[in-house]
């Protein structure tokens, strides 16, 4: 919302500076986006008139332009602008002016013709931010006097106002707020001629049929009015805050919003058959609103409607048919308070919210409600002239939602942390009355104040935050399987960092798409209902997807390798629901050519390594079934022998075609984390020397290496310790070794814990082990 | 045979201080003390000394063996160690390193660890809760009101059952106290929602870091010394800070924390954090919930406070564009891992 200083300054003393305002404003917790300087700063800029005009000679989109600065000589001027007539009367900058945004004006030629001055849109002087057009001047403006003249020099606050508040929607608020604040007389609110009011109820002008939606109405008709331009204190008023001037009716309706907070709306009278009718929106009924659109309605719309037809909807919008068009003479002038959950309902269902919406939908001050009226008559009788009607036709009653509020002064010090002695005055100093005891009586803009909370924020706000002190204090807390969660994914990441994984991020929702980017069937994704964008709209049942993508820009962005983890929660239909896994992807090299070492690219084993060295436990990998994503896929299975997720090659085409230049390997663990940690114990060290013996042999091709530690296994040799495969060699054309067979060399370790091993104990082992290997798998040894 | 002795010793040892070579000296080993060498020859004229002169000379001998010996074992010493000097000598300690595969955390990580840090070292634990919510954890339990806007199709995403992807981290706090009994005083980073269209500075989904700390007679002043204390810890001693009041549904009061920083958003007020004391009006939907009143106004106060971590990193870091943040280029990510 945007605020005008002058307009406050019509309410209120106030001396301070622009700076100390919005200091003030900034610490209530309104907040101050935008402080602008308007009016100032016109020098060399006049009030002219164009006498004549004919389009440019060289330029279909410019005219060139006779204009009357007052003195005796015209000036021909070169324009842009369309919107003008001979006889308006217009701004000029003389040639010397410096416009809003820096331009020096001077006599120059435009395509060949001699202008020598420039006219103004009113963006240019700073007056609005309308660009489009010329500012055209009221009719009274007189020739050749300075523009400040006219539009004197002006503050425009730019203010956010949170929801709670709907009491600063208006210059009275801001008012009321900024005395309460700086400790200023109150505001005076604007002075209304005092009519004898004769405030009638007239069921055949104004019913309510819908008290829920709309408790208090009121209708006040004015006969002979002219609709014309606005008169330019009035235009200048509304354009200063952003608004565009309509006429002189609808802007007096916008001024009083802007000042009092309290919609308004008038309707032509001559269109209105019967009386006024509030009451719940018929099924289906329809309504062409005044920005151009038609509404369907529903029976929790509250319309205001004739004995005919509906006319508006209720506090959202007036109906294009019954509003005043330049043709009106007699206005009703309808001032009313609508319960805002009705108006926000009805807003939020049609997708429509107006300056009236606005407002009505947060609460407006059911006591304002007549006042307004009876300002916007007087501003209609001064702009627009007409009759008044004697009385106002009234409905319902007005709300009375002022309440009385307790506050305990020690439950405020304790809240704060301070003590705060002038609590009481500070109260007082927001028009809170003191009610005896520790009670409150709120005013009736204040109906955000219901609670000893409430009353305690609004101590807290005037005594200013700076006030309360700082303290730091705090009860110990125990640890929680998060904290351990946390820990174990933090470990997990820098082993993985230090593994040379770099960490990526990827977003939760992901497209159709990524469905075919997985190592695992996910039947049943989880899928919004409102997607905002339809490569937006799955919940993400893998990671791999997003890393794959992530792979992708960077082999497009010219990377060869990709080495990047991602440890996030991944979702399915099924519970549990939401769970955290670990994906790995990695292509290109996992170690560089170099002047001491070639280049060797990652292969499936280096992932295999990877989960070894991240999690410190050996996962065994066992082929399943492939994946149109990737044609190799192997479970990873625990040591206890879960299944903990799968690691997989990708489809060499679609490696191409994210631009990897090597193979794509893909891994996926579910992580089970925040588990109470086992009691980790002590293993004693190794005391006596193992003897090492080495065992080569041919395979078969088709001779898994699990079956050679198997059958080493199944020997039950207490003294093996370990077996390492220290060479694997394979000849395809046969010469080293036959073709169908493969060598495989393996070191054993033995070891004895409590003595020294003889190397012929070790030989009985080894040549037993050997003699398994060849009694299980028909191995031939190598000697 | 003494001379013999004697200038057998002395050209021994002049020959052996002059060779240059492994192969050298071991030639003078054979030359010496092979068993042809000059002093076998020597001890096999032992038969021609005389009785009484045997012990002596005999003695002598085996003192000639033993110096030469000894000359031939520290040459070789001495050669050796010449020889690993001069092969050190051609290193080229120029040459690059042996490049290893260097990784880092990401940049969204690594704040969210220096937050978390920071506020353990305080005492807050850390919570957890899921990112698709219901409604009432999201909305409701946080006083927020039945039509707000935010609970909108157009602003929050939606599961065909009804619930949503959490819009704030806040639901932790509802999570935390229906499932634990006052005190509590714990942090839960997380993913949150919004159905935002993604631009430069925006993303519909970014992380925060909530706080919640409810204890008997916790007060502002809690509040003011604990995110103050955080956020100099976080950003360092020079950074200024400010509470500004401002309206959440779920505290009150409530406050916007800014922050300011030389060098940062040229050195203007930016919004770090939203803060404030838990409205009652939660304390008694959790109560309703859990079925008793652990959590009763009158004996509890708490303070709760959500920073968002993307725009932060973004200031901190100046990125241009917050969707750096999500494309994982690894040279950017590489910046990071320092």
């Amino acid at each position: 919302m945007k605020l005008s200083l002058n307009w406050l300054k019509g309410f209120l003393f106030v001396q301070h500076s622009v700076a100390e305002i919005v200091e003030a404003l900034t610490f209530a917790g309104v907040e101050v986006e935008g402080v602008e300087q308007r009016g100032a700063d016109l020098d060399k800029v006049i009030v002219a008139q164009i006498e004549s005009f004919e389009p440019h000679p060289n330029a279909d989109r410019l005219s060139v332009c006779r204009v009357n600065d007052g003195s005796s000589l015209s000036r021909q001027i070169v324009c842009g602008a369309k919107n003008f007539r001979t006889g308006d009367k217009v701004a000029l900058a003389l040639p010397g002016a410096v416009l809003s945004d820096g331009v020096k004006i001077k006599v120059s030629k435009l395509r060949g013709v001699e202008s020598e001055g420039m006219l103004c849109s009113p963006k240019e002087l700073n007056l609005a931010d309308d660009a489009a057009g010329l500012l055209i001047l009221p009719a009274d403006a007189v020739l050749g006097s300075p523009l400040s003249e006219l539009f004197p020099p002006d503050t425009i606050f730019e203010v956010e106002v949170t929801p709670n508040r709907p009491d600063l929607l208006s210059h009275v608020g801001i008012a009321r707020e900024l005395a309460a604040l700086l400790d200023l007389p109150r505001p005076k609110l604007p002075q209304v001629v005092a009519r004898p009011e004769s405030a009638r109820e007239d069921s055949d002008v104004v019913r309510i049929e819908a008290p829920q939606g709309c408790p208090f109405y009121s209708a006040r008709l004015l006969r002979g009015a002219r609709v014309e331009p606005s008169p330019g204190w009035l235009r200048q008023r509304l354009e200063a805050l952003g608004l565009r001037s309509i006429n002189n009716v609808v802007d007096v309706t916008n001024y009083v919003l802007l000042e009092l907070g309290q919609p308004l709306h008038v309707f032509d009278a001559a269109k209105i058959r019967g009386g006024i009718v509030v009451r719940s929106a018929k099924s289906g009924e329809e309504l062409l609103a005044l920005d151009g659109k038609d509404y369907e309605l529903e029976p929790d719309d509250i319309v205001i409607a004739d004995h005919e037809r509906v006319l508006a909807i209720a506090g959202v919008m007036g109906g294009e048919r019954s509003g005043v068009a330049a043709t009106t003479t007699d206005l009703l002038l309808e001032a009313a308070y609508f319960n805002p959950g009705f108006i926000r309902r009805t807003s939020r269902r049609l997708g429509l919210i107006s300056d009236s919406s606005f407002r009505f939908e947060r609460g407006v001050d059911p006591e304002a409600v007549l006042l307004a009226s009876a300002r916007a008559i007087d501003l209609f009788l001064q702009v627009a002239g007409g009759k008044v009607d004697e009385s106002i036709v009234i409905g319902g009653s007005v709300p009375n939602l002022t309440g009385v509020v307790e506050m305990r002064p020690e439950r405020c010090n304790m809240v704060l942390g301070m003590e705060v002695p002038d609590s009481a005055k500070l109260l007082t100093r927001l028009e809170l009355k003191h009610a005896g005891g520790n009670r409150w009586e709120i005013p009736s803009f204040r109906q955000d104040l219901v609670r000893e909370i409430d009353l305690i924020e609004e101590v807290c706000r005037m005594a200013g935050i700076q006030r309360v002190p700082s303290r730091i204090y705090g009860s110990a807390t125990r640890s929680s399987a998060a904290d351990r969660a946390h820990d174990e994914l933090m470990q997990l990441r820098q082993r993985l960092v230090g593994l040379g994984l770099f960490e990526a991020r990827t977003l939760t929702l992901v497209d159709e798409h990524s469905l075919d980017l997985l190592v695992e069937a996910r039947p049943d994704p989880s899928k919004l209902r409102n997607p905002l964008v339809e490569d937006q709209q799955i919940l993400r049942p893998s990671l791999i997807p997003g890393l794959v993508r992530a792979a992708e820009r960077n082999f497009n962005r010219g990377l060869s390798s990709v080495a990047i983890f991602e440890i996030g929660r991944i979702f399915r239909a099924l519970a549990p629901e939401e769970y955290m896994c670990l994906s790995i992807l990695l292509s290109g090299e996992r170690q560089g050519k170099s002047w001491n070492q070639d280049a060797e690219p990652f292969d499936l084993f280096d992932l295999k390594g990877m989960l070894k060295a991240a999690f410190r436990k050996e996962f065994a990998l066992a082929r399943v079934q492939p994946t149109s994503f990737a044609p190799l896929v192997c479970n990873v299975i625990d040591e206890a022998g879960s299944m903990v997720g799968k690691v997989g090659q990708v489809r060499p085409g679609l490696s191409k075609e994210i631009g990897a230049r090597g193979p794509v390997f893909v891994a996926e663990l579910n992580l089970r984390i925040g588990e109470t940690p086992k009691g980790f114990r002590y293993k004693p060290l190794d005391r006596f020397p193992a003897v090492v013996r080495d065992v080569a042999f041919l395979a078969d091709r088709e001779l898994k290496y699990q079956a050679v530690v198997d059958a080493f296994a199944s020997a039950n040799e207490p003294l093996l310790a370990d077996v390492r495969l220290f060479d694997l060699f394979v000849d395809p054309s046969g010469e080293k070794v036959p073709a169908q067979k493969k060598s495989m060399a393996c070191s054993l370790t033995y070891r004895a814990s409590d003595r020294t091993l003889t190397q012929e104990e070790a030989n009985v082992a080894h040549g037993r082990l050997k003699s398994q290997l060849v009694e299980r798998l028909g191995v031939t040894l190598r000697e | 045979m003494d001379k013999d002795l004697q200038r057998l010793q002395e050209t021994a040892l002049g020959e052996i201080q002059q060779a240059h070579s492994k192969i050298a000296l071991e030639n003078l080993r054979v030359k010496f003390l092979g068993k042809a060498g000059a002093i076998s020859q020597l001890s096999e004229n032992m038969r021609n000394v005389p009785k009484e002169d045997r012990p002596r000379i005999g003695k002598l001998l085996n003192e000639v063996r033993n110096a030469v010996a000894v000359a031939l074992d520290g040459r070789l010493v001495a050669l050796e160690s010449e020889g690993e000097a001069k092969n050190l000598s051609d290193v080229d300690e120029t040459l690059p390193g042996t490049p290893f595969r260097v990784g880092g955390m990401h940049p969204l990580t690594l704040l969210q660890e220096r937050a978390v840090q920071i506020l353990r070292r305080l005492g807050f634990a850390l919570a957890d809760g899921p990112d698709i919510e219901t409604e009432w954890h999201c909305f409701d339990a946080l006083n927020t009101p039945a039509n707000h806007p935010a609970r909108n199709d157009s602003d929050t995403f939606y599961l065909p059952d009804g619930r949503l992807l959490r819009t704030h981290t806040s639901t932790v706090q509802i999570r935390t106290m229906v499932a634990n009994e006052p005190p509590v005083r714990v942090i839960g980073p997380g993913a949150a929602y919004r159905r935002d269209e993604t631009d430069a500075t925006h993303l519909n989904q970014f992380n925060q870091l909530e706080g919640l700390y409810v204890d008997r007679n916790v007060s502002v002043a809690d509040l003011k010394g604990t995110l103050e204390y955080f956020v100099r810890e976080l950003l360092g001693q020079e950074v200024e800070t400010r509470l500004r009041p401002h309206f959440f549904p779920f505290t009150e009061p409530s406050f916007e924390l800014d922050i300011r920083l030389p060098g940062i958003q040229e050195g203007k007020w930016m919004e770090l954090l939203g803060c404030g004391m838990v409205n009652p009006a939660v304390f008694e939907a959790v109560n309703l919930r859990r079925s008793d009143s652990a959590y009763d106004p009158e004996n509890w106060t708490g303070f709760a406070f959500g920073m968002g971590l993307e725009r932060l990193a973004m200031s901190l870091f100046g990125l241009p564009d917050i969707r750096l943040l999500i494309e994982n280029d690894q040279r950017f990510l590489a910046q990071f891992a320092t």
